[in-house]
């Protein structure tokens, strides 16, 4: 009886799971092994193993790391200076809002910001360095993408550091353990499950990252999520980008795998 | 302060924030290589004592020294002082051995001297062949005997243990209350041992600090403490007593229950109101006519090794009797004691002035 009841309740899920999960990425595999002119063929996987897909791959991956690290080194101790202030929900709160934002408006303000008569340019001017080429760079690039992902890097980790036994730091301390000692051997490994989720958040999205590379970054970075996007929209050539799409998924499980939370006995 | 001295606090006060005070002006001295309990209800300060000395908090007002040095503000991981947590606080990413051996290594020892040192820090705690378990598959119990074990192996000066014993059972727990004493003695380091247990408190230390609301009510060994509480809180915290109002005729003469009576007390004025203290096992029950009290039975319940046997008295006081011999609910019995098993206590007298009472009349 009641496991019918149970299974009553998980028809929306299903469904959902179905008709908007695998039945989209069965779509993708299928398109994936036709070609642009609708013929059954392989071609597509053969292509994405030149070096002009796999540059781009690289690319990619290089990119979402260096927005990951980038992320996570100013996350951690962002997120390890708000547990130690007064008002933490507040800074919180502050840290997430942003995130409430639509992407597209916030990349659209950065136009202005980092644009020829922006602020950053008359900021830079004032402090006597001069107009510079901000848009249309890596630097800007990275800046606009970390200070997006940010809050998903800073929120897993500071739950992490909220749920540390604050015994188990003053423990450390007893036993001889510096500052730096202590953050090493026990703060660090036992909030190393949230860095881990924090990396995830940030690491997957920024893989297949589009429309900030266009904006932003001028198209100088061109990303698996770039290449998918002209594949649809500009060439129609349906099946390299489903192909392209299928190589996502699969980077994407592989690293979900790695970065999977660890049983702990 | 003597040589032996190697902690003192100086007029301590605690604060958080602006609340109120959770330590008032605390002053003691403990000596090397003695056995000292923090005893208190929960809530008094016992565990604040503690970070205290360790050094994972700092005093608002006052002074403590170690070894003559002020460390106030010394950190933690510079004092010569380990601690054995409330809470265990072992670390979870790692198993037993390692917890153990946590301190040998920051202080970069051999490898093969850790293996030696943490196996008879374990063996010590009865917990041979633990090694590799993780904490989460350990007892309460043994958690604690790990941290316990955790905290010995470094060889501290002082070793500060909060209430290390509370979740063991009563058979493993007179065992560990022996072999904590042993390897006191052995080692030579002084312990500071935080109980609400009295009973644990008596039967284990050098010196007991009875607290109470943020302050040393009393400090002693245990025979001084139980024999001569200085007030009510204290006669009443540490093991059960009978107190009863009275009066202090004169010198070696008080009067309670309509009667005068001869004690052993002195130095109070002449009708000072005072309060009498017998404990329950210093009543001996006789035939009504050969007591000095005559009292109604009024309740009885058996304890195992004695009967707890409640009686009232014609004044209406309230009399606790332990007793090997049975009594029957209703009947009147005689209470016989020795001026001895009287203790008379002055009304709010702190225990700077009753240590200078005795002394006077000692000379
Ligand atoms: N960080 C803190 N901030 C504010 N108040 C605190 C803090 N730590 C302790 N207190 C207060 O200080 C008082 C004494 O606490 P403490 O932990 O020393 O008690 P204890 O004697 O160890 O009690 P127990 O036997 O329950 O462990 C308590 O009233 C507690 O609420
Ligand atoms: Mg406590």
């Amino acid at each position: 009886m009641q496991t019918r009841y149970k299974n009553i309740y998980l028809i929306p899920y299903v469904l959902w799971i179905v008709l908007f999960v695998i039945a989209p990425i069965l779509l993708i595999i299928y398109y994936s092994f036709f070609n642009i002119e609708g013929h059954l063929t392989f071609d597509n996987y053969i292509q994405f193993f030149t070096p002009v897909y796999l540059k781009m791959a690289a690319s990619s991956f290089w990119y979402a790391f260096l927005i990951m690290a980038i992320s996570l080194i100013i996350a951690y101790p962002t997120a390890l200076l708000l547990t130690r202030t007064k008002h933490k929900q507040l800074w919180l709160l502050l840290i997430i809002l942003p995130t409430w934002i639509n992407l597209l408006l916030k990349a659209y303000a950065f136009l202005g910001i980092f644009g020829t008569y922006g602020p950053a340019n008359t900021f830079l001017q004032f402090i006597g360095i001069g107009t510079k080429q901000l848009l249309f760079t890596d630097f800007s690039f990275l800046f606009v993408s970390v200070y997006i992902f940010i809050p998903f890097m800073i929120l897993p980790i500071f739950n992490a550091l909220e749920e540390l036994n604050p015994s188990l730091i003053d423990a450390s301390r007893d036993l001889g353990g510096s500052p730096w000692t202590t953050f090493r051997r026990v703060i660090f490994p036992l909030t190393l499950d949230g860095v881990k989720s924090g990396c995830q958040a940030v690491f997957i999205p920024a893989l297949s990252l589009f429309m900030i590379t266009r904006l932003i970054a001028g198209n100088r970075v061109i990303t698996l999520g770039t290449a998918i996007e002209e594949h649809f929209l500009v060439t129609q050539d349906w099946g390299m980008g489903a192909t392209i799409a299928v190589f996502l998924i699969i980077a994407m499980a592989i690293i979900m795998i790695l970065t999977g939370k660890r049983r702990r006995g | 302060m003597t040589e032996q001295t190697i902690i003192r606090f100086d007029q301590v006060t605690k604060q958080y924030d602006h609340d109120q005070a959770v330590l008032n002006n605390v002053s003691f001295e403990i000596e090397r290589g003695k056995f000292y309990t923090l005893l208190g209800p929960s809530g008094c300060g016992k565990t604040t004592i503690l970070r205290l000395i360790a050094g994972f908090t700092e005093p608002s007002q006052g002074k403590i020294y170690f070894n003559g040095q002020i460390i106030n503000t010394v950190p933690a991981n510079k004092r010569q002082v380990n601690t054995v947590f409330q809470d265990y606080a072992l670390f979870p990413h790692l198993n037993v051995f390692e917890n153990v051996a946590f301190g040998l290594r920051i202080k970069k020892m051999k490898q093969s001297q850790i293996t030696e040192k943490v196996k008879e820090a374990l063996r010590f705690v009865n917990l041979e062949g633990y090694d590799h378990r993780t904490i989460s598959e350990m007892s309460g119990g043994q958690k604690q005997r790990v941290a316990i074990a955790r905290a010995i192996v470094n060889e501290p000066e002082v070793i500060l243990l909060d209430e290390p014993l509370s979740a063991l059972d009563l058979k493993l727990r007179t065992e560990m209350q022996y072999e904590l004493r042993d390897l006191q003695k052995r080692l030579g380091i002084t312990f500071i041992f935080v109980t609400h247990d009295q009973e644990e408190a008596l039967a284990m230390s050098d010196e007991i600090f009875v607290i109470n609301k943020g302050s040393i009510q009393q400090s002693g060994s245990p025979i001084d403490i139980y024999d001569e509480p200085i007030n009510r809180f204290v006669a009443d915290f540490i093991g059960e007593s009978n107190i009863i109002p009275g009066t202090m005729r004169q010198d070696f003469l008080v009067n309670f229950a309509d009667k005068d009576f001869e004690c052993v007390d002195k130095g109070f004025d002449a009708n000072e109101a005072v309060e009498v203290v017998i404990r329950p096992e210093d009543l001996e029950i006789t035939e009504p006519s050969l007591g000095k009290l005559q009292v109604r039975v009024d309740s009885q319940l058996f304890r195992g090794v004695h009967f707890e046997i409640c009686c009232f008295d014609e004044a209406g006081n309230e009399w606790l009797v332990h007793s090997t011999k049975r009594a029957q609910v209703g009947e009147t019995i005689g209470l016989n004691f020795s001026p001895e098993a009287i203790h008379v206590m002055r009304f709010g007298e702190t225990e700077e002035e009753f240590d200078k009472r005795l002394e006077a009349y000692d000379g």
